[in-house]
């Protein structure tokens, strides 16, 4: 079923597995019908803030998050 | 000899004031005690402030208590149930805390809040003696910290060997795909060989068991795999979902090990509102005592008082008859 590649497209693509099932898991929430829907899609709700360190020094933190600072 | 008694109380206020209780009141009780004899002794109206800020703390802390009780119902049962994520893949790979690889990548999950009693302290322990552990010539061990806690307390010492920090975690309710994002965040940032995850497993209410979680990178399971035991039966599976065993491993090893950490989080977040629900308990009652304790000197101040009164007025009166 899946193509004879080397790599599957995704993993050529740059996208870890975690990636690919996080998206494969929209496309499945998104099927559902109202209201569940909405209940679903709360779950799916990223916030958090990572910052890297070099030599003993944070740099400055990118946020990646669902919903838009204010 | 009123006096006495009360300066003997004062004193004994003092260790009440140990650091579990969070009052941050200065005993001004005990400053005052150090009057010369026959002057008055503390006056009342200071022994009812402190009366009073100590049973508003009484009710914070009690009120504390109860969210964190409600919070850890709700979060409970989804740490329970997300236990059954990773056991199929201790089952498959088996769980191999004792590897001896290159690099090592210690992720330390701790609160973003405090108040929470000493989980945060015991996580920072353990990472700090697994780093030791796991030290040697040519190997090197980075961490990868959630949380503020942690954060603060590794910086002290262990300030070249953060590689990440992540705070702001639990700002919205703790869900699989924010987990899963941070995971992929941390496998694409950071180079390791063996990922070993430190949390505090939540046995009940009032028992926090630090563990630590092994995960694999796909190399270091191929190298395990020859010396045989669990990873050496992998070759007798039939694997669907990938052409070679290489591939498999590392799609594995990825979804482990952002099972693992899912489970990490939540279950350190039930860990951290057991150990808050407990810690705010502990206080309420030692602010029960001291209040007590304040309630008992208050009426003794307020008696030995009246009864110099009265003393006064008598002696006064027995001198114009006399």
């Amino acid at each position: 079923m899946a193509s004879n590649a080397a790599a599957p497209f995704w993993r050529s693509a740059g996208m870890t597995y975690i990636t690919y099932s996080n998206i494969c898991a929209n496309l499945v929430r998104n099927c559902l019908k109202e209201p569940y829907k909405t209940e679903a899609l709360t779950r799916e709700k990223v916030h958090f803030s990572v910052s890297k360190w070099t030599e003993g020094k944070p740099e400055k933190p990118t946020i990646r998050s669902d919903t838009p600072e204010d | 000899m009123a006096m006495a008694a009360v300066r003997r109380e004062g004193r004994r206020l003092a260790p009440l004031i140990s650091p579990q209780s969070i009052t941050a009141v200065r005993p001004s009780v005990i400053s005052q005690e150090q009057a010369p004899l026959g002057l008055r002794s503390i006056s009342t109206q200071i022994v009812r402030n402190r009366m009073k800020s100590v049973k508003n703390i009484q009710k914070i802390t009690k009120a504390m208590k109860m969210v964190a009780a409600s919070k850890l119902r709700a979060i409970q049962v989804r740490a329970e149930n997300s236990r059954g994520l990773w056991q199929p893949f201790t089952a498959l790979l088996g769980d191999t805390p004792s590897v001896d690889v290159k690099k090592n990548v210690i992720v330390t999950i701790s609160s973003d809040k405090g108040l929470c009693g000493g989980i945060n302290s015991t996580s920072v322990k353990i990472s700090k003696a697994l780093k030791k552990l796991t030290a040697g010539p040519d190997k090197e061990t980075k961490y990868v910290v959630l949380g503020e806690k942690a954060k603060a307390q590794l910086i002290r010492d262990s300030k070249k060997d953060i590689e990440l920090s992540i705070t702001e975690l639990q700002k919205n309710p703790l869900n699989y795909t924010q987990v899963s994002v941070l995971a992929d965040d941390i496998l694409k940032n950071v180079e390791y060989d063996a990922l070993r995850i430190v949390f505090n497993k939540f046995q009940s209410v009032v028992s926090f068991l630090p563990t630590v979680a092994t995960v694999l990178s796909p190399e270091a399971v191929e190298k395990e795999a020859e010396s045989g035991g669990k990873l050496g039966e992998l070759d007798s599976y039939e694997i669907e979902g990938g052409e070679t065993k290489s591939e498999v491993l590392q799609n594995l090893g990825e979804f482990q090990f952002s099972c693992v950490l899912f489970n990490a989080v939540l279950e350190n977040a039930c860990s951290e509102q057991g150990a808050r629900m407990s810690a705010m308990d502990s206080s309420s009652r030692n602010a029960g005592d001291m209040l007590d304790r304040l309630t008992l000197t208050y009426n003794r101040t307020r008696q030995a008082s009246i009864t110099t009164e009265l003393i006064e007025i008598i002696s006064g009166a027995s001198a114009l008859e006399g």
